[in-house]
């Protein structure tokens, strides 16, 4: 009996020519264009389920250009409410970042420092944050500091965190070829340890930055005074049932979030995309 | 010209304390000395056990042994990254060279900053540091590659930069810990017979930790046997081939010989 089993044959695949430019185009352009298409068809299906009297919660395309987009003194809002949402946000990560650095390099060099604090980052990371704002209000008043403290409060775990991770992370070998050189702590730090850090650092910061907006417009949820933010505009346009000039808010505070991420996200790419593993080649 | 005056009070003195170093250093030109070296990590691990190793200098001893038999702890105990825990060690740590196992390139640095590092630890002057990394660039065939980072070059290229950045300080004792270990044979070949002409031309002592024998047999003038762990000294054997060695010495008779001479030295030391 022939036990040997039949040979089939494998044919060879030729090398497909590389794609048009308009076919490459269009396969980067459809999937963000199918996006849209859904979100217009989710908007328009939503809105002709809504009783007349109710169709004020989601305004018209047309309504959103005539009462907020083409208005001047809406615009001149949105920017000035922009600029003050941001403020908030860049001043909050001014305060968390130089501090979260800190108390990073701290828990890395003094174990004792870690073990004293790093359990109060986690519950101060599990606080609902939210809470606290009336205290924060009671003692600190309505003006920009608590604003800011807030927006701190949001951004701050991640920076200590990712820091200590990063830090921790520095190759051995590398450490052991600093100490033949009897590199001083301060030395290794700065030239083995940040940079080592740096990606897994701004893994870290991306998220804060992130959160800093979203901080800077929920704080001023709660306050209503002073020189109104996107978070003040979008109350304050609820409460006059302007619903157009709230869904402008709501979108430039989507935008300006987004591209504080995307800025974060760039920075990143730039500075560590040509050693770093995580970088695009 | 020198114009410090030695004063009554600091002559004696001096000469006290030479005469105090002078009492305690072994005799002989010995660059790196082994003597009763036992290592016992804080596991209870027993690394090394009593390891009386002499190195003279300008000397090039490779050392074998079964994995896990303590030959990377010697050397880290020779450059002190750690300590024994009895026995005494001599060198001078000012003037060590010393490769690890992987390049250990920093990652963020090219080829030509990755070259200056330990310079730059030393405080080298910046322009030096540029000049003579250059030069140690070029003599480990690098040159083109300056503003590489790490990541873009092949394994072989990275042991060339490793081995520029520790030239660059002209160590006198150069500590390899398996160096070529993770590199292909053909790569491998090629960078033994450079690191034959950069013996040649620098005049180091080395200590060579390796698992392959024909390496061992081929760079060194004394292959060195350890036992198991807790590792200590089993063989010694003179490799008294002329200098300077070139390729061909690896498919001659004598040398296949000595490699198995060598080769059932380890099997023993497997063993026993």
């Amino acid at each position: 009996m022939n036990n040997k089993r039949a040979i089939e044959r494998h044919a060879a695949r030729p090398l497909a020519p590389r794609p048009s430019a308009s076919r490459r185009l269009a396969a980067s352009l459809l999937p963000p264009l199918v996006m849209g298409v859904l979100v217009v068809l989710a908007y328009i299906w939503t809105r002709s389920g809504l009783e007349p009297h109710r169709q004020f919660l989601m305004p018209t395309l047309e309504g959103l250009w005539s009462q907020a987009f083409s208005r001047p003194d809406v615009l001149v809002q949105l920017f000035n409410a922009a600029i003050t949402t941001l403020s908030i946000a860049l001043a909050g990560l001014a305060i968390s970042i130089p501090i979260g650095l800190l108390l990073g390099v701290v828990m890395f060099r003094f174990q004792v420092m870690e073990k004293a604090i790093f359990p109060y980052l986690v519950a101060l990371q599990s606080i609902p944050i939210l809470a606290i704002i009336p205290l924060l209000q009671s003692a600190l008043g309505f003006g920009f500091l608590p604003k800011v403290l807030i927006v701190a409060l949001f951004t701050f775990f991640s920076i200590p965190t990712t820091l200590l991770l990063g830090l921790r992370s520095v190759d051995r070998a590398i450490i052991d070829l600093f100490r033949l050189q009897k590199a001083s702590w301060p030395t290794m730090l700065l030239k083995a340890g940040f940079p080592s850090a740096a990606p897994t650092l701004f893994a870290g910061l991306r998220i804060s930055a992130g959160l800093a907006v979203v901080g800077a417009i929920v704080s001023e949820l709660f306050f209503l005074s002073g020189p109104g933010g996107l978070g003040q505009m979008l109350i304050n346009a609820k409460i006059d049932f302007k619903y157009e000039q709230m869904y402008a808010a709501l979108l430039v505070s989507s935008v300006l979030s987004i591209s504080v991420y995307l800025l974060f996200a760039w920075l990143g790419n730039r500075l560590f995309s040509e050693w770093h593993e995580s970088g695009s080649r | 010209m020198n114009t410090e005056i030695p004063t009554m009070s600091n002559v004696p003195a001096q000469i006290e304390k030479d005469m105090a170093a002078a009492k305690d250093r072994p005799p002989g030109d010995a660059a790196l000395i082994f003597d009763g070296v036992s290592m016992v990590f804080p596991d209870g691990t027993e690394a090394l056990n009593r390891v009386d190793l002499v190195i003279e200098s300008g000397e090039f001893v490779a050392l074998v042994g079964p994995s896990g038999c303590g030959k990377s702890t010697l050397l880290r105990l020779a450059a002190g990254l750690e300590t024994q825990t009895a026995g005494d060690i001599w060198v001078d740590r000012d003037s060590l060279g010393y490769t690890f196992q992987d390049a250990t390139l920093l990652p963020w640095r090219k080829v030509l900053p990755n070259v200056e590092l330990l310079m730059e630890l030393r405080g080298f002057d910046p322009a030096e540091r540029r000049r003579i990394a250059l030069e140690q660039i070029e003599l480990v065939g690098l040159t083109g590659f300056e503003n590489h980072y790490p990541r873009r070059l092949s394994g072989g290229m990275k042991m060339r930069a490793s081995l520029a950045r520790s030239l660059a300080l002209n160590p006198a004792v150069f500590l390899f810990d398996e160096p070529f270990g993770a590199l292909d044979e053909i790569t491998r070949e090629r960078l033994n017979d450079e690191l034959i002409a950069l013996y040649a031309r620098q005049k180091f002592t080395g200590l060579f930790v390796t698992h392959s024998i024909p390496e061992a047999v081929y760079l060194a003038t004394k292959v060195v046997v350890m036992s198991r762990r807790p590792g200590h000294i089993l063989a010694s054997f003179d490799i008294a081939f002329p200098e300077p060695r070139t390729a061909e010495l690896r498919y001659t008779s004598q040398f296949a010989e000595i490699c198995g001479q060598i080769s059932l030295a380890l099997r023993q030391a497997m063993e026993g």
